[in-house]
C-alpha cells in the first residue's frame, strides 16, 4: 500500500493480525511441526480459521481491505509492469495490481492446502495417527520417524484405507511446494516495492508501531 | 496523530485480536462438532454445542463489523479535523490580511490564538514582554476587540457557523 494522502496509511489491524498469523502458521507447518502430526493439524485448523477471518474481512472490511479494491486483473497487472519499466509510480490505496495477483495466488494455494489437509485429517481427536485405520492408535515413534525419512515419495498410501488419501496427500504436498515458491516471489515483490517506494510498504504491514 | 485517534486505534487492535481468537475457537468448536456428530449422531447435547458454535460465529462477524465501524469513525474524524484545520488556516490568513497586520503582529496574534500568554509569546519570540504587549494591543485595535479571548472568540464564532464537513 502506498500512502495516497499526506498522512501515512497503514493496513488495518485485522489485515495485519491475519497476515502475521498466517505467516507464522505456514512457517510452523513448513518447518516445525511433523507432517500430518497432531500439532500440524491443530496449526492447520488455526490457519483455516484465520484465513476465513481475512476472507470475511474482504467482504465487510474497510474499502482498501475488500476484494473489490484489488480485484485480480491481468490487464492492470501488465499496466503496472509497464509503469515499473517506465520508472513511473502511481499510488495505490490497496495492493498494487501485481501484488493483488500474488495475494489471490497465495490464498488459492492456502485454500487448496487447507481443503486437502482437512479432508485427510478429518475432525478431532487429532492424535497424529488419524490416517486410515490408524485413527485410534497413538502414533508409534517408529512410524513417525519413517515418515520423516521418506520425504516426498511415500509408500504408505497402500496401507488400509489410505489408498484414497494418496491423491489428497499428493495435492497437499504439491500445493505446499507451490506455496513456498509463491512466498519467495512474495518476498521478492515486497523487497522490490520497498526499494521502489520506500519503507512505507513495510511499515504499513508492521504488526506493531505506527 | 491525536491522542484520541491513538486510543481509538488501540481499541480497534484490541477488538481485532479478540475477533481473531474467537475465529480460532469457532473453527475448533465446529471441527469438534462435526467429529461428534459423525460418531454419535445428532442429539440434544450436540444441538446445544451447535448453538454455541453458531453464537461464536455471529460474534466473529459482529466483532468484525465493530472494528470496521471504529476504523470508519477514525477516518471520518481525521478527515473532519483536516478540513477544519484547512478552513481555519485559510480564515486566519484572510482575517490577518484584512486587518493589515505586519509580519511580527501576525506572528504574535497566532501565538495569542493558540492560547499563549504574553510571557510565553515573549519567550518564544525572544523579545521583551513590553514589545509583545504593545504588538498585541495593536492587533486588538486593528481587529476591533479588546482581549485575547475576544480574538479567539472571533474565529470560533465563524467556525461554529461553518456547515459540518
Ligand atoms: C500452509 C500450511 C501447510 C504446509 C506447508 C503443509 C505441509 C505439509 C507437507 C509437506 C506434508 C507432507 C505431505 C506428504 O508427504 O504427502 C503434509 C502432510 C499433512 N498435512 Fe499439511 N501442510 C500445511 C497445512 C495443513 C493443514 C491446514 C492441514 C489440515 C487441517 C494439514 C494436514 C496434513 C495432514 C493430515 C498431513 C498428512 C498427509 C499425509 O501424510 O499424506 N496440513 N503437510
Ligand atoms: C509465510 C509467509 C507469508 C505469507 C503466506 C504471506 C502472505 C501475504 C498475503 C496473503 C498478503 C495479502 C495481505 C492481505 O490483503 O490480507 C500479504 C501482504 C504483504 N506481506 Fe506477506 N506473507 C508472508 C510473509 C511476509 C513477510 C516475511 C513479510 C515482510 C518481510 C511480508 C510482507 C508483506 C507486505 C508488506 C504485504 C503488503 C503488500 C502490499 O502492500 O500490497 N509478508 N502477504
Amino acid at each position: 500500500m502506498t500512502a495516497t494522502t499526506a498522512n501515512r496509511r497503514r493496513w488495518d489491524p485485522i489485515v495485519r493480525i491475519t497476515h502475521w498469523s498466517v505467516a507464522i502458521a505456514v512457517l510452523a507447518n513448513a518447518v516445525i511441526t511433523e507432517e500430518g502430526s497432531g500439532p500440524h493439524i491443530w496449526v492447520g485448523y488455526a490457519l483455516a480459521a484465520i484465513l476465513a477471518l481475512r476472507l470475511l474481512w474482504g467482504l465487510v472490511g474497510p474499502p482498501e481491505a475488500r476484494f473489490s479494491a484489488f480485484w485480480p486483473s491481468p490487464r492492470k497487472a501488465l499496466g503496472h509492469l509497464r509503469e515499473i519499466r517506465a520508472g513511473k509510480r502511481t499510488a495505490h490505496a490497496s495492493h498494487n495490481p501485481l501484488g493483488a495477483l500474488m495475494v489471490y495466488a497465495i490464498w488459492g494455494t492456502l485454500l487448496t492446502i487447507i481443503a486437502t489437509g482437512i479432508a485427510m485429517a478429518g475432525p478431532p481427536p487429532w492424535d497424529g495417527a488419524e490416517r486410515g485405520e490408524g485413527r485410534h492408535v497413538a502414533v508409534a515413534p517408529g512410524h513417525a520417524g519413517e515418515r520423516g525419512e521418506d520425504g516426498g515419495e511415500r509408500e504408505d498410501g497402500e496401507e488400509g484405507e489410505e489408498g484414497e488419501e494418496g491423491p489428497l496427500g499428493e495435492i497437499h504436498e504439491t500445493a505446499a511446494n507451490l506455496l513456498y515458491l509463491l512466498i519467495l516471489l512474495h518476498l521478492a515483490g515486497v523487497i522490490f516495492e520497498t526499494r521502489r517506494n520506500g519503507r512505507q510498504v513495510l511499515v504499513a504491514m508492521a504488526p506493531i508501531g505506527r | 496523530m491525536t491522542d484520541r485517534a491513538r486510543t481509538r486505534e488501540r481499541k480497534a487492535a484490541g477488538i481485532s485480536i479478540l475477533v481473531a481468537l474467537q475465529a480460532l475457537a469457532c473453527a475448533f468448536f465446529l471441527a469438534d462438532l462435526v467429529g461428534d456428530v459423525l460418531v454419535d449422531g445428532f442429539g440434544l447435547h450436540l444441538a446445544v454445542e451447535a448453538m454455541a458454535a453458531l453464537a461464536l460465529l455471529v460474534a466473529v462477524v459482529l466483532g468484525a463489523l465493530r472494528v470496521r465501524g471504529l476504523i470508519a469513525d477514525a477516518r471520518r474524524d481525521a478527515a473532519a479535523v483536516a478540513v477544519a484545520q484547512g478552513a481555519l488556516a485559510e480564515l486566519i490568513r484572510l482575517r490577518f490580511a484584512e486587518w493589515q497586520l505586519t509580519a511580527a503582529e501576525a506572528d504574535v496574534a497566532l501565538f495569542a490564538l493558540k492560547g499563549c500568554d504574553i510571557a510565553e509569546i515573549a519567550r518564544l519570540r525572544g523579545s521583551a514582554a513590553g514589545t509583545v504587549r504593545a504588538q498585541l494591543a495593536r492587533v486588538y485595535a486593528k481587529a476591533g476587540i479588546d482581549s485575547q479571548s475576544g480574538l479567539i472568540a472571533l474565529f470560533l464564532e465563524e467556525l461554529i457557523g461553518l456547515p459540518a464537513a
